[in-house]
C-alpha cells in the first residue's frame, strides 16, 4: 500500500511566499492532475515532495517514512531509501547528453541498485518497448525529437522501479504535435495502476486520465475533486476564470 | 655545420628539461586545479575565501616573480639546499593549478542544474552525480580553454631560465654568449613551435572525438 501525504506545506523564496499551507494526500494507483496558473506554486509543491526544494514548514510522509517532519529533514542516509521510491519526469527532460538512450536508462539501476548490466539492459529494453523507442536505444538525446526524449526520460525514471511518479509539466516544452505521444505513454502507465502526480496544462489529459484534479492558485489548493467536479462544475471563482480562459 | 650540430644538441638537451617541466606541471596542476576549483565553489566561507584569495594572488602576480620567490626565497630565509628544479615545479604547479581551477569552475557552473536534479531523483549521491554525469560534460566544455593553457605553459617554461634551469631558452642564450652568434635564439623558437603544433593536433583530435553529442 502506497500513500504519499503532505500536510501544511510552507515554502518561500526570499520574501516571496510560494506555498501557503498546502495539504494533499495521494493513494496507491491514484492519478492526480494539478492545474493552475503560472506562479501558483504547483511545480514548487511537486519539487518539495522529493526534496528538490526544501520546505520551510510542514510534514511529508510516504507510508510511515518521513520525508520531512515539521520542516525538519531526516539524515541523508535515512531519507535515501524513501526518496528512491519516487520517480520524476522534468519539463526539460534532463537526459544525460553524453550517454545513449540505453546508457541513460541503465546508469542508475547499475550504480544505485547495483544491478548487473544484463539485468538492467533487459529491463531497459522492456521499458523502451513500452514507450515505443525500441529502435532508438543507441541514439544520443540530441538525435531525438522532444517527444522521444521525454519518453526516454519516462523510461529512465521507471527503470528505478518507483512506486510513485511525479511529472513536472512533461509536455510544456514540446511542440503541440509531439505532446500526444508523451501523453499516451503516461496514459498507459496510469492504466498499469502507477500512482502519479502530474503538474500539467493539458486539460484533456486531466479529464481523460486523472482520477482527481487539484486546482491551485496563489500558493493554496482552491479546488480538489473528480475531473467532473473540478472541470465541469467548478465551485471556486478563480477556477472558473482559469478554465474559461484555457478552454476558449 | 659543426656549429649547427652543437647548437642543436644543446637545444635538444634543453628540450628534455622543458618537456619535464611541462609534464610534471600538468600531472600535478590538473588534479590540484580541480581541488582548488571545488574549494572556490565551497558553500563554506572559511574554505571559499582563502581559496579565492590564493587564486587572486597567484593570477595577480607575474609568474616570473613567483619563480624567483620560490627559487630564492628559501635561501634568503636561511633554508639552504633548496633544489631549484623543485622550486620551479612548485611555482608552475601552483600557478597553473589556479588558472585550471578557474577553467574548471567555469565548466562546472555551466552545466545546467537539471543534470544535478536528474541525478538526485534517480538516487545518485552528489559525488556520484558529479563524477558519473557532470564531469564528462565539463571536460567537453573546457577543452578549448584548456588547449590555450597548455600552449601558454609550453612557452612559459622558458621563464625557468631566470633561476638557472637549463631549459631550451637557457641553452639558446648560452650558445649565443659562447659562440657570439644570434641565430640560436630564433632556432629555439622552432622547438616551441613544434611542441605547440603537436599539442594543437592532439587537442583538435580530442575535440572531434567528443563531438559525437551536443548539449
Amino acid at each position: 500500500m502506497v500513500e504519499l501525504r503532505a500536510e501544511n506545506i510552507y515554502k518561500s523564496f526570499g520574501k516571496l511566499s510560494v506555498l501557503k499551507g498546502i495539504s494533499l494526500s495521494v493513494k496507491e494507483g491514484e492519478v492526480v492532475a494539478m492545474l493552475g496558473p503560472s506562479g501558483s506554486g504547483k511545480s514548487t509543491f511537486l519539487r518539495c515532495l522529493n526534496k528538490l526544494e526544501r520546505v520551510d514548514g510542514g510534514t511529508i510522509t510516504l507510508d510511515n517514512d518521513f520525508i520531512v517532519k515539521d520542516g525538519k529533514y531526516p539524515a541523508e542516509k535515512e531519507l535515501r531509501p524513501t526518496l528512491k521510491r519516487i520517480g520524476m519526469v522534468f519539463q526539460n527532460f534532463n537526459l544525460f547528453p553524453q550517454k545513449t538512450v540505453l546508457q541513460n536508462i541503465i546508469e542508475a539501476p547499475r550504480v544505485v541498485k547495483k544491478e548487473s548490466r544484463e539485468e538492467a539492459t533487459e529491463y531497459a529494453r522492456k521499458l523502451l518497448k513500452d514507450v515505443g523507442l525500441s529502435e532508438k536505444e543507441d541514439y544520443y538525446p540530441c538525435q531525438l525529437s522532444g517527444g522521444q526524449q521525454q519518453r526516454a526520460a519516462i523510461a529512465r525514471a521507471l527503470a528505478m522501479r518507483p512506486e510513485i511518479m511525479l511529472f513536472d509539466e512533461p509536455t510544456s516544452a514540446l511542440d503541440p504535435e509531439l505532446t500526444g505521444e508523451v501523453l499516451a505513454s503516461m496514459r498507459s502507465l496510469a492504466e498499469k495502476n502507477m500512482t502519479m502526480i502530474v503538474v500539467t496544462h493539458e486539460i484533456g489529459f486531466a479529464k481523460g486520465v486523472a482520477d482527481r484534479v487539484v486546482f491551485m492558485d496563489n500558493g493554496v489548493i482552491v479546488e480538489d475533486g473528480t475531473p467532473q467536479q473540478v472541470l465541469d462544475n467548478p465551485q471556486n471563482e478563480r477556477t472558473k476564470q482559469f478554465l474559461n480562459k484555457v478552454l476558449k | 655545420m659543426q656549429l649547427f650540430m652543437k647548437v642543436t644538441n644543446s637545444l635538444l638537451e634543453g628540450l628534455g628539461v622543458t618537456f619535464k617541466i611541462f609534464c610534471l606541471t600538468l600531472l600535478m596542476a590538473l588534479p590540484l586545479g580541480l581541488l582548488i576549483s571545488l574549494g572556490a565553489m565551497s558553500k563554506y566561507k572559511i574554505i571559499r575565501y582563502p581559496i579565492r584569495t590564493l587564486i587572486w594572488v597567484i593570477r595577480g602576480t607575474p609568474l616570473m616573480l613567483q619563480l624567483i620567490i620560490f627559487g630564492l626565497g628559501p635561501g634568503l630565509l636561511g633554508i639552504m639546499g633548496m633544489n631549484m628544479f623543485v622550486a620551479v615545479i612548485i611555482a608552475f604547479v601552483l600557478n597553473y593549478a589556479c588558472y585550471f581551477a578557474e577553467i574548471f569552475r567555469g565548466g562546472i557552473e555551466s552545466i545546467p542544474r537539471g543534470q544535478y536534479e536528474a541525478g538526485a531523483v534517480l538516487g545518485f549521491t552528489k559525488t556520484q552525480t558529479f563524477f558519473r554525469i557532470v564531469l564528462m560534460q565539463v571536460v567537453k566544455r573546457i577543452i578549448p580553454p584548456m588547449g590555450n593553457e597548455f600552449l601558454t605553459l609550453v612557452k612559459d617554461t622558458s621563464l625557468a631560465n631566470t633561476i638557472m634551469i637549463y631549459e631550451i631558452t637557457w641553452n639558446a642564450k648560452r650558445m649565443m654568449n659562447s659562440e657570439h652568434i644570434l641565430w640560436p635564439l630564433f632556432y629555439s623558437g622552432l622547438f616551441y613551435l613544434l611542441l605547440c603544433g603537436i599539442i594543437t593536433v592532439i587537442f583538435s583530435y580530442i575535440e572531434k572525438k567528443l563531438d559525437y553529442y551536443h548539449g
